[in-house]
């Protein structure tokens, strides 16, 4: 055993202390950003990737208002960061795992350390899974597991497979050929949704085999992961021996669980706002996909950040009107 | 060669300007150091030089046995977060293994929250510790390249802070195979309650009372 020691103190190079973090630099939080920036508020945006979301991984986009087009959802995504940036607005590529709500501050905790801000704007839209396969549930620590850098030491020179076809799925893939003999990469669609980059470097791997167009159906086991039952497009359902499984499936559903239920939702997962996009919690607004009360759509969510920096600008400055911005 | 880089040991020196409370590191180690033995009594020392108000003892376990049994420390490397100065306390925090990678930032948490003398547990946790009559103990399974892994450790930490039926230990897993085999440790962050309950991943603070309610039931 061989542990990495790190005793670095998380990210000095970015501060910890915002008016405003943006968590999802998709359509909404990066517009928004661009508003809370140039009203002179320091604001974060912290997020996983540029092809993490929904519009990131638009391989087309020719109806965005102004951008004829057609660009890719990845490129369209970089202008509105590069406009939040012009104005000051930080990014940072990281992943939120867990919020404290505060009546003043508010707690972002993310991987490269913890981050305080008196506003909070959740941009995290709503590819979030829907329902499970069977025996996910049931071997969750037993063999089933959603973080590879947490998790793949206990797969050393074991078989497993990775599921999930983004930029994600592939780096945890990678990480994992550290630790295990041979990585399956199920892929559900027919293929990769993820960065040029690591696609290539998943499919030059030795380690890996990926499987394009093959659906998860169970995990089988008997205390412990034993296997699981993959179906391939127009194939057989078949068995793959296996002691871990690293899941990163996408669907459709709101993105919610780093809020660890402090914010009240409908049964559909999706958050509450008012005509503000602030939630039931003061300081703390959500937009885009996020609320799925409208369409969705780029332009739509940029508009919601739009309402929400505005706001922003309200709540922390008290201003009792909207600052007019359009000279 | 030091641990802690120049510009981290800057940063730690501001925040531990907010200490108000003195704060002891107790390490144990051994004469043949175990395989992280060296480098977590360095990272305590290292830390120790960035207040005036952190002090460490360092111990020997095989030597020092009856201190160890005083401790209730029966594996090594193991660290100890507890009120110092002229009324030491020790509240049942331990870190099994090094604190290292994420679980840095929990023992700098840790010394921060002692040295503030609040937990900051929410009234509803604080009230169920104030009228638990049985011991509680978690064990925290970590490894240092989780990110949700302090979450899981501090909060199990705050609870021993606000409770003196309360222990709560880090137990880094690959530095403790038997222990995980012995609690089927397969993912991380997991917390064992009493060896009767666990837990998976980093829950949120009524979630791990309910456990703890269930724990104890």
């Amino acid at each position: 055993m061989n542990l990495d020691l790190n005793f670095g103190m998380p990210e000095t190079e970015i501060d910890n202390t915002y008016d405003v973090i943006i968590i999802g630099g998709g359509p909404g939080g990066a517009s928004a950003a661009i508003y809370t920036a140039r009203a002179d508020l320091r604001t974060l945006v912290i997020d996983k990737g540029l092809t993490a979301g929904a519009l990131g991984i638009t391989s087309k986009i020719s109806n965005y208002p102004g951008v004829p087009g057609p660009i890719s959802g990845a490129e369209l995504v970089e202008i509105m960061r590069e406009q939040a940036r012009s104005f000051g607005a930080k990014f940072l590529t990281d992943k939120v795992v867990g919020v404290e709500i505060g009546e003043e501050m508010k707690t972002v905790i993310a991987g490269t350390g913890t981050y305080f801000a008196k506003a909070l704007v959740l941009a995290t839209g709503s590819m979030g899974r829907t329902s499970t396969v069977p025996g996910e549930e049931e071997f969750l620590g037993r063999g089933v597991s959603y973080c590879a850098t947490c998790d793949g030491a206990f797969f050393r020179d074991q078989d497993v497979v990775v599921v999930g076809n983004n930029d994600e799925a592939l780096e945890e893939a990678l990480f994992l050929t550290k630790f295990a003999s041979n990585i399956d990469l199920v892929v559900p669609t027919p293929d990769l949704k993820a960065s040029a980059m690591l696609a290539e470097e998943a499919l030059a791997h030795p380690k890996i085999k990926v499987r394009l167009g093959t659906r998860l159906k169970e995990i089988k086991g008997n205390g412990m992961v034993e296997g699981v039952h993959v179906h391939p497009r127009g194939g057989d359902l078949e068995h793959i021996p296996v002691r871990g499984a690293f899941v990163y499936l996408q669907g459709g559903k709101p993105i919610t669980e780093y809020l660890m239920e402090q914010l009240e939702t409908t049964e559909a997962g999706c958050l509450l706002v008012d005509d503000t996009m602030q939630t039931t919690v003061p300081g703390v607004f959500a937009i885009g996909d996020l609320i799925c009360t409208h369409i969705k759509q780029a332009v739509v969510a940029a508009s919601d950040g739009v309402i929400a920096a505005v706001a922003i600008d309200k709540y922390i400055n008290g201003r009792k009107a909207a600052r007019q911005d359009w000279n | 060669m030091a641990l802690l880089k120049e510009q981290d040991q800057e940063q730690l020196r501001q925040e531990f300007t907010a200490l108000s409370h003195p704060v002891k590191l107790v390490v144990f180690t051994q004469e043949f150091e175990c395989q992280y033995c060296r480098e977590t009594r360095q990272i305590a020392e290292e830390v120790t030089e960035l207040s005036d108000q952190i002090t460490l003892e360092v111990y020997d376990l095989m030597a020092d046995k009856e201190i160890a049994e005083q401790y209730n420390v029966d594996k090594i490397p193991a660290t100890i977060v507890m009120a110092g100065g002229e009324e030491p306390l020790d509240y049942g925090i331990r870190y099994f293994g090094i604190p290292s990678g994420y679980e840095f930032s929990s023992l700098i948490h840790d010394i921060l929250m002692v040295g503030d003398g609040d937990p900051g547990l929410a009234a509803e946790t604080e009230a169920w510790l104030a009228d638990l009559t049985e011991p509680v103990h978690f064990q925290v399974f970590v490894t240092p390249t989780c990110p949700y892994c302090p979450q899981a450790v501090l909060l199990a930490h705050k609870m021993a802070m606000a409770s003196d039926l309360v222990t709560a230990d880090m137990v880094e897993a690959t530095e403790f195979p038997q222990l995980s085999m012995k609690y089927s440790v397969m993912g991380v962050p997991r917390t064992v309650i009493n060896e009767s309950t666990h837990i998976e991943g980093a829950v949120p603070e009524p979630m791990l009372l309910d456990k703890m309610k269930e724990a104890v039931a």
